[in-house]
Formats: structure tokens, C-alpha cells, sequence
């Protein structure tokens, strides 16, 4: 079960390099969907969550619904309204951002190492592939101009958090009530993001944030 | 059921978003009333919160609670003559979001659980961005979109925080609720680097929220750009509750006895804050602008009062009372004034004491108000933070506050002199109504009449709060 663990962080770390790379907002918004699922089912495979309750299984659906499909989905309508298909001009292009996110995964082995967490079911790659996630969403919102990839950006952070909420938080503490709750949020935000995304979009004429600079002391 | 704070708000917001624009007016009016009635409900003790896993009525909390109550009724009154007079595109939706935004804030007041705080302030931030994306002009998508990016990437760092200190409770085998009632009572034996590491996070992520520079970059945009009411709820109500959120956890520091370092942290946040404002007043050309930098201003002296400590800590208490009364006055104030002259800029107001006699009156009293100013609170509150500084010995900070306010003074006097005695050819758009000016004044006398009577009840669930982290009145 372990293994399969492994494997699935793997998979997220590759999803995260892909993102980085990859140009065609469709293409990255698919890499999104499978990024929610794949961290929608690691907790099913860690050792501090093996004795799975009624709850956990249902949050565990709920999760991939919203993190796979509804917010995915959302975006997908977004990215056919604005009828864009790809991140031009980048503020840091793809063969840059590519190497900043293989520095992200070494620093994160890094800080892993340093922390001295003893991790539950000595979890180390878990760890490192929160933090890159997480590290790696921040740098996208700073180094994409289009509204869209900036939102993507902002999911890919939500994800790594949760990775890290995983890693670290015993199950005791989860409530589902709770975790529900900021599940609920993160799927309102997108929404929200959405709608000034496509009011952006009909006043510019364009998302990219460039033209946002009006307002400015 | 004290829980009823927010799901009133809630079912009526519900209700506002269906039914026409006429009633919903109503409803928004309505609501207003029983949500102070509720508040004061819970002050008595008459009702407290049932899931008391999840809600508790801290005092800081039921202080945070009923200043919004208060300030929500004066600004929903307001509002409602706002609606009439200009012509507002989806007023069901404003009213809708209205009442969503004060059930959020009433949700923040109460939360004792970790995550439903989170929970709830990100909230606000969601059902805020509506109403500042109202008018769908250009400038307020942008501002609404800085405001949402920036406070969702900031708050989502606070969750960060949160898990941080879970692992505190983990690594120290503490098995408790994730409340802060029951956390408080075993702070001493968390782990401090990872307790150190949340709180870091925290007081960036809510830090964000409440305005403290240098993340307060959306917060001039959004004060601006949004219609006048939702401003003064912006600023007179949203900024306190992330300022809970910091407290909080700034009382679990100081029970694990690194309160030291987190009131360092408050101290440097919130000079930082307050010469940011100062620089960025000086020559503002928005006056709206200009109130929102206010706003930074006096986050950052309340942030620097519980830092302080002692006597600073009760300062800075009645500071937030006041700030909240006296600046939600000066934005329903700076909407007349946009109304009556249709632009923001400074240059382009001017004679306001022959044009707009009573908005004149409130501007004024609110601008002395604001400045530090007897009669009105802020006067006391900024006086006492003075003093707990001088007691505890921090000379060099004590000289940075006291510089930034003469820095702020400075900036907002000449922005006010100007447009209340300057010549202008502009034309008068709307004129003053009644309606429109008796709330700003309202809010004001409120605050002058907390400085010479302080209810009992009031001062007392102040130094409940406060007593927490060592803040007293006397030594």
C-alpha cells in the first residue's frame, strides 16, 4: 500500500512539472483535474488512515467531485468563453519555470530533511511533494500574466496546503464537518474567481492582468 | 442558539436575492434590527451558542460582534437611501450580499474552532467580491480581482498556519479539541517552534485581511472602488474581524509564554503599517483613497497596542470601537460627498461648507475624530496607547507612532481643508438628504457618548479580553 502511495506523490510531482510547462491552458487545466483526484485519494493510502470511516469515504467523494469535476469543469467553461487557448508571453518562460520547479523539489528535500518532523508512517516523500506543490502554485500565479493561469495557480497552492494538512494532521483531529466546510470555500472561490474572470474578460477584452494596473498610488 | 447571528442573516439574504427590490429593502432593514437584537441577546446571557464545539462567545468575540451589529444597522439605514438615489445595477444581489457579508463577519465573531475561523474569513472575502465588482467598471473588476487573489492566496496561508499548529498539539501529545478555548488552557505545552511557525503564517495570512502593510496592497483598491456603504462595512467591520483572527492566536503565544516574540511581531507590523499610511496619505489625490489608508493606519495602532501590552492592550480595544464608529462615519460621509459632486478626486471637490452643509458637518467632526481629537474616543484610546508604551519602556517605537500620526494628521488635514473651503466649479449632482446624513452622524455622537459613559458591561467584557494576554487598566 505504501508503494502505491509513492507512486500516486510521484504522479502529482510530475503533474506539478507539467503544469509549468505546458502552454496550452486546456491541456493545464486537465493536468488540474488529475492533480485534484490523485490528492483527493492519498489519504486512502497512508498508514495513520488505514481504519477508514463512513465519513472519510464520503468526504473522500465529495473531494473528487469538487476537486476533479466541478472545479475543473468550471474552468474549462471559462477557458472556452474567454476563447483563449494559450499563455502567451509569459513573465518567466516555460524552459525557466520547468528548471525553477525541479530547484522547488530539491529545496523542498531540503527543508524536509531540516524540519525533523518525525512524519506518521515516515512519510518523506509526502512532505517533499506538499511543499513543491505548494511552492510551485505560488511561483505560477507570479509568473503568468493570463487571470486564468493565476486562479490555477491558486488551486495548485490549495492542494499542496492540503497535502500538507494530510502529512502532518493526525486523523483525530478531522472533522468532516469542518474539512467540508473548506472544501465548500475553495469551490466558491473558484466561482467568484470565474465570474470577474469572465466580467475581466467582456471589459477587456482579454484576461491578462496587465491591464489591471490602473489603480495604483 | 446564539448561532442565530449569522443564520438570520443568512435565510434573509436568501430571501432579499428572490423577492423585489422594494421589500428586499425592507428585509435589509428588518434584518439589521433583529441581528442587534440577537447581539444584545447574547450580551445579556440570555442565549449562548449551542454547538459549542465549533462556536463560543469569547469576549473578544462578542466585542467584535457587536460593533458590526451596531455599525450594520447605521449603514443598512443609509443604504437604503443609496439605493433609491443612484442607480444601482443588480440591487438584489447587493442586498443579498450585504446580509451574506454580515452573517460571514457575525460567523468569525463566534468561531472557536481553528478551521471554522478560517472558514469563516475566507468567507467574507467571497461574498464581499461582489460587492465591490458592482459597478463593473473597469477600475472595480481590477480592484476586485486584487482583493480576491491577494486575500484568498493570504488567507490560504493562515490554513497553513492552522495545520502548523496542529502538529504543535501532535508532537506534544496534547489531546484536545482544535478550539481556542480549549487550546488556551493547554498552550504551555505546545511545541513551540511549530506553535511559533503558525502563528508566523497566521499573522501573514489574516495579517493580509486585516490590512497590515506590506500586504495591504488590495486594500486601498477595494475600499475605493466599492459603493459607499460596503466600504464603511469594509473598513468599519471586515478589519476587525481578521484582527480577531490574529488576537487569537496572539493569546495562544502568550499562553505558551512566547508572547514576547508575537507582540514584537505586532509591534513591527503595525509601525509598518502605520508609516506606510503616512507616506501614501501625504500626497493622495482619492479622498476615498485616503480613508483607506486611514483605515491601514489605525489597524496598525491597534496591532501596535497589543503588542504593546498592559495598558496599551486596553487602548487598543477601545481604539477598535471608535476606529470602527468614526470611519464607517467618514465613508458614509465621503459617499455623500461622492454623490453630490460625482468624482473622487480631491482636486475636484471643494466648498463643501456652503454646498453641503450637513456632509460638511460629519466629514469634519469625523476628520477630528479620526486625528485624535476630543471629544471623540480615539482621543483616549490613542492617549493610553501612548502612555503603556512610555511604561513599558519602548521609547524608539513610541517616537515612529507618534510621527506617523503627525504625518498622517498633516496629509488628511490639507486633503480636507481643501475640499471644505477650496473654490470648485463643480456642480452640485444630488443634493443631501436627511436619511443619508443622520447615520454618519449617529456613528459619531455614539462614539463621543462611549467616551464620557462606558457601559459597565461593556468595559468589563474589555478587560475579560484583554486579561488574557496581561492587558489591564490599572498596572
Amino acid at each position: 500500500m505504501i508503494q502505491l502511495a509513492d507512486a500516486f506523490l510521484a504522479v502529482i510531482l510530475l503533474s506539478v512539472l507539467l503544469s509549468l510547462a505546458s502552454n496550452r491552458l486546456k491541456a493545464l487545466v486537465k493536468i488540474m483535474a488529475l492533480q485534484g483526484i490523485m490528492v483527493s485519494l492519498i489519504p486512502l493510502f497512508l498508514a495513520q488512515h488505514q481504519t477508514l470511516e463512513g465519513g472519510a469515504l464520503l468526504l473522500m467523494q465529495v473531494m473528487i467531485l469538487i476537486k476533479g469535476l466541478l472545479i475543473p469543469g468550471m474552468l474549462f467553461m471559462a477557458v472556452k468563453r474567454v476563447s483563449i487557448r494559450r499563455e502567451i508571453e509569459p513573465i518567466i518562460g516555460y524552459h525557466a519555470s520547468l528548471f525553477t520547479g525541479l530547484m522547488l523539489i530539491l529545496a523542498s528535500a531540503f527543508i524536509t530533511d531540516r524540519l525533523q518532523v518525525a512524519m506518521p508512517g515516515n512519510q518523506v516523500l509526502l512532505m517533499i511533494t506538499a511543499i513543491t506543490t505548494l511552492s510551485a502554485g505560488l511561483f505560477l500565479m507570479m509568473s503568468r500574466r493570463k487571470a486564468i493561469t493565476q486562479v490555477i495557480g491558486y488551486l495548485m497552492m490549495e492542494n499542496g496546503i492540503y497535502l500538507i494538512g494530510t502529512a502532518l494532521a493526525k486523523q483525530t483531529h478531522t472533522m468532516y464537518v469542518v474539512e467540508f466546510g473548506v472544501l465548500l470555500d475553495l469551490l466558491v472561490a473558484v466561482m467568484v474567481m470565474g465570474i470577474i474572470l469572465n466580467n475581466i474578460n467582456s471589459a477587456f477584452d482579454d484576461v491578462d492582468t496587465g491591464f489591471l494596473e490602473e489603480l495604483k498610488d | 442558539m446564539l448561532e442565530l447571528v449569522f443564520i438570520v442573516p443568512i435565510l434573509t439574504g436568501i430571501i432579499a436575492a428572490f423577492i423585489p427590490v422594494q421589500l428586499g429593502r425592507g428585509v435589509l432593514l428588518v434584518s439589521a434590527v433583529l441581528h442587534l437584537q440577537i447581539t444584545l441577546m447574547g450580551w445579556l446571557g440570555k442565549i449562548s451558542p449551542a454547538a459549542t464545539g465549533y462556536f463560543n462567545s469569547a469576549p473578544e468575540g462578542m466585542l467584535v460582534l457587536l460593533v458590526t451589529s451596531f455599525i450594520f444597522l447605521f449603514i443598512s439605514i443609509y443604504a437604503v437611501s443609496y439605493m433609491k438615489e443612484t442607480q444601482m445595477n443588480n440591487e438584489s444581489v447587493f442586498i443579498g450580499c450585504m446580509l451574506f457579508f454580515l452573517a460571514s463577519m457575525s460567523m468569525v465573531a463566534l468561531a472557536d474552532h481553528l478551521i471554522v475561523l478560517w472558514i469563516a474569513i475566507e468567507a467574507t472575502t467571497l461574498v464581499s467580491a461582489p460587492l465591490i465588482f458592482l459597478n463593473r467598471s473597469k477600475a472595480a473588476l481590477e480592484a476586485t480581482w486584487k482583493y480576491v487573489l491577494i486575500c484568498s492566496v493570504g488567507i490560504a496561508l493562515a490554513l497553513l498556519g492552522t495545520f502548523f499548529i496542529t502538529l504543535s498539539m501532535d508532537l506534544a501529545g496534547v489531546d484536545v479539541p482544535l478550539t481556542f478555548s480549549s487550546l488556551s488552557a493547554v498552550a504551555a505545552q505546545l511545541n513551540p517552534i511549530w506553535l511559533k511557525a503558525g502563528f508566523i503564517f497566521i499573522i501573514i495570512g489574516y495579517g493580509t485581511k486585516m490590512g497590515l502593510a506590506p500586504m495591504h496592497t488590495w486594500l486601498p483598491d477595494a475600499h475605493s472602488q466599492a459603493p459607499s456603504p460596503a466600504s464603511a462595512l469594509l473598513s468599519g467591520a471586515l478589519l476587525n474581524c481578521a484582527f480577531l483572527g490574529v488576537y487569537k492566536v496572539h493569546t495562544l503565544m502568550y499562553g505558551a509564554g512566547m508572547g514576547d516574540y508575537s507582540s514584537q511581531v505586532l509591534i513591527a507590523f503595525g509601525l509598518i503599517s502605520m508609516v506606510v499610511a503616512g507616506v501614501f496619505i501625504l500626497n493622495q489625490s482619492d479622498y476615498k483613497r485616503m480613508l483607506a489608508y486611514s483605515s491601514i493606519e489605525n489597524m496598525g495602532i491597534i496591532a501596535f497596542g497589543i503588542g504593546i501590552g498592559g495598558l496599551a492592550t486596553y487602548g487598543a480595544m477601545l481604539h477598535l470601537v471608535h476606529h470602527s464608529l468614526i470611519k464607517s462615519s467618514l465613508f458614509l460621509s465621503a459617499g455623500n460627498i461622492l454623490m453630490g459632486y460625482g468624482t473622487k478626486q480631491v482636486k475636484r471637490v471643494g466648498n463643501m461648507a456652503q454646498l453641503f452643509p450637513k456632509s460638511f458637518g460629519s466629514l469634519f467632526a469625523g476628520f477630528a475624530g479620526i486625528s485624535g481629537f476630543p471629544p471623540f474616543g480615539i482621543f483616549i484610546s490613542e492617549l493610553l496607547i501612548i502612555i503603556g508604551a512610555f511604561q513599558s519602556g519602548q521609547y524608539l517605537s513610541v517616537t515612529i507612532f507618534i510621527f506617523s500620526l503627525v504625518l498622517i494628521f498633516a496629509g488628511a488635514a490639507r486633503i480636507v481643508m481643501r475640499m471644505s473651503f477650496a473654490d470648485t466649479d463643480q456642480e452640485v449632482l444630488v443634493e443631501e438628504k436627511m436619511l443619508r446624513v443622520l447615520p454618519s452622524y449617529a456613528l459619531l455622537l455614539t462614539s463621543l457618548a462611549l467616551c464620557v459613559w462606558l457601559p459597565d458591561q461593556l468595559y468589563q467584557t474589555i478587560l475579560n479580553a484583554i486579561s488574557v494576554i496581561g492587558g489591564a487598566v490599572h498596572g
